[in-house]
């Protein structure tokens, strides 16, 4: 059930973000690229199976017996938020100083000007 | 106690991007740490280049963590030769953005960026591991987009918005490809990779969505290599970093993505075989027979866009980028041939077409960086003597700049093919591999001709337009105030130099390249070295 709920779920993260990545609003378009790299991190967790104990010593290493859920990608997605944390953050920086110089943060009038 | 040397190279960039962060407040002192970083990387790369050519391929595996756990640093003939590149072009744009970038600039943030670029490129060209190879990728973005934006006017934001933006979704992409391939193979490591998908039976692998998430992968390094239909960030770029940054985002940066197709897929994926899959035009066999028509069809179309693109710019930056698409093309088209063209070439005694496709693609990205370099440096010298590299102002400057205007001539003429320059061999073996190949029936290879020599001919056109309206005919009235920058003018000389020592000297980087080549297609070899499968340890 559960990986059911998870493909609509990313489904629709997918959707959301691929949509503000093409609205006109530059701030819209770094929260889409945002929402898609966490629903990659989201895809990726779901990748590394979702059945499973916690990885060390479940229930006091009396668990039963079950193979934990592999931590590799669990590991990756933590190095995958930091970055995103970054380049999100210097996004909207980037995003501030393309309306100073520019005085709008509409993409089809900042590709409408003179280059 | 030779493997420390694997990721020398990475540490001494590292140490040098901390270093002149610690010495911003005294300019002179962080401009000569930071020139002293560019020639100890020069120096550990030649030694690591060196040590690879003694003792074949060598890893290391960080915390010790045996290989397919950890991650592992590989260093073999392929990585050693893509380094060197990147350390000789790397080297003279830092002493070139030495004299050109700012005071302000460089004290702010310039050269801290630069080495933790580099940091990223030798990373990329090192690891092991794919997952780890998206860090690096990052890292190195995450520079170069400051560096791109780094003179914060209206078109250099611009510029950049649509830089990050483009990368941080091929990022995303990215992570969803290398999520997919752990998920069905069950591992990260690039090795341990190529045993699994050589033999999937053994390991209870289905390899069929392998294939698919591998052409997600290839488009995220199609963007970063910058070919048609991933290329439209590039002029825009170009334009707006500083001189300097184009000759390395030209140069090097783009290399990393070529480096990442050669390695990944035709080190890696090329071992997967897969049964009747039902693709019209592939019939089920190997990887590469299914990326040989796209890497076609993409490197055709990124040669004529980029020449036809390259002869109506109005700006000498312009035609530059738009000819590092056309050059990327041609890069590609040898590969597209390889991973069609099974078989020998007649008459070498078992040097496959693969291998000599790969060898035609190196050394044109040899000639490609360093003559896209050199040009691009020219191009900062001309602003700086001129204060425009718009067409339309300038004119004449071969009165006025001669050895400016030298510098200019003999590397658009190593583009072109000239001999003895490097760019005739590049151009040559690429010639050469499509012979090759209509010799053995490739299926496509006379069409691969064809494109070659009508990217040739485009070549021609662009080049001598930039040359008539540039630097011919009688000096413009800025051409006739300009100054010669002769510092910046004689760094530049120094890629010229290298474009013909190359062309001269040829044999030893031919050789280089040979064996890189050889690298990339042998991953048995690449597979027993990081696996230690031939010492006994697991």
């Amino acid at each position: 059930m559960t990986q059911y709920v998870l493909a609509v779920v990313l489904g629709l993260l997918f959707g959301v973000g691929t949509f503000l990545v093409l609205r006109r609003d530059v701030v819209r378009v770094v929260w889409g690229v945002s929402i898609l790299s966490q629903a990659a991190n989201v895809y990726l967790v779901t990748m590394g199976g979702l059945e499973g104990a916690v990885p060390i010593l479940a229930e006091h290493g009396n668990g039963h017996g079950a193979t934990p859920t592999d931590p590799l990608v669990q590991a990756l997605v933590l190095t995958a938020i930091v970055i995103g944390f970054g380049t999100t953050a210097f996004a909207l920086a980037l995003t501030y100083r393309v309306y100073q110089t520019h005085g709008t943060i509409d993409t089809t009038e900042l590709g409408g000007e003179a280059q | 106690m030779t493997e420390q040397i694997v990721i020398a190279p990475l540490i001494v960039a590292l140490v040098a991007a901390i270093a002149t962060l610690g010495t911003k407040y005294w300019p002179r002192l962080q401009r000569a740490v930071s020139v002293l970083g560019g020639v100890a990387y020069l120096a550990v790369v030649a030694l690591l280049f060196q040590t690879v050519q003694a003792e074949g391929i060598l890893t290391y595996q960080l915390s010790d963590w045996a290989a397919p756990f950890g991650i592992s640093v590989v260093a073999d003939s392929l990585t050693a030769f893509m380094l060197v590149l990147g350390a000789v072009v790397s080297f003279v744009a830092l002493a070139f953005a030495a004299t050109y970038v700012d005071e302000f600039g460089q004290r702010l943030s310039f050269h801290p960026l630069f080495h933790f670029m580099m940091v990223g490129v030798s990373g990329s060209f090192l690891t092991g591991d794919i997952f780890n190879l998206f860090v690096w990728f990052e890292v190195m973005l995450m520079s170069s987009y400051v560096l791109v934006v780094f003179y914060s006017g209206a078109e250099h934001t611009k510029a950049a918005l649509q830089y990050v933006v483009l990368n941080l979704v091929g990022s995303a992409i990215m992570l969803l490809s290398i999520g997919g391939l752990y998920s069905v193979t069950g591992t990260l490591n690039m090795a341990d990779l190529a045993r699994r998908l050589a033999d999937p039976a053994a390991y209870g692998i289905d390899p069929a969505p392998v294939l698919g998430l591998s052409v997600i992968l290839f488009a995220v390094f199609a963007l970063k290599a910058g070919i048609v239909p991933f290329h439209w960030w590039v002029p825009a770029a170009y334009r707006a970093a500083p001189a300097p940054v184009s000759a390395v985002l030209a140069g090097v940066v783009k290399k990393v993505g070529v480096y990442a197709i050669i390695r990944l897929y035709f080190t890696i994926f090329s071992v997967a075989t897969f049964g009747d899959l039902g693709l019209p035009g592939f019939a089920g066999d190997s990887l590469l027979a299914f990326y040989g028509p796209i890497l076609f069809v993409m490197a055709a179309a990124s040669i004529f866009l980029g020449g036809f693109g390259a002869i109506d710019r109005d700006n000498l930056d312009d035609l530059l980028a738009y000819s590092s698409i056309g050059q990327v093309g041609f890069i590609i088209l040898p590969l597209a041939i390889g991973a069609t063209a099974t078989g020998v070439v007649p008459g070498t005694g078992g040097t496959t077409i693969r291998t000599l496709a790969i060898t035609a693609a190196l050394i044109y990205t040899v000639n490609h960086g360093l003559a896209k370099g050199g040009l691009f440096l020219v191009s900062g010298a001309v602003y700086e003597a001129v204060g425009t590299i718009e067409f339309d102002d300038l004119g004449g400057l071969s009165e006025r700049a001669p050895t400016l205007s030298v510098a200019f001539l003999v590397a658009a003429l190593a583009l072109v093919g000239i001999p003895p320059l490097s760019g005739f061999f590049g151009k040559f073996l690429v010639f050469d591999t499509a012979v090759q190949a209509v010799a053995v029936d490739a299926p496509g290879a006379e069409l691969a001709l064809v494109v070659a020599l009508g990217g040739a001919i485009l070549t021609i056109a662009y080049v001598t337009r930039a040359w008539n309206r540039g630097f011919w005919g009688p000096p413009s009235e800025l051409v006739e105030d300009a100054y010669s920058p002769r510092q910046q003018v004689a760094i530049a000389l120094l890629l010229v130099v290298a474009v013909v020592a190359v062309g001269i000297g040829f044999d030893p980087v031919f050789r280089a390249a040979e064996d890189a080549a050889r690298a990339a297609t042998n991953t048995g070899a690449y597979r027993d070295a990081v696996l230690f499968l031939g010492g006994g340890l697991v």
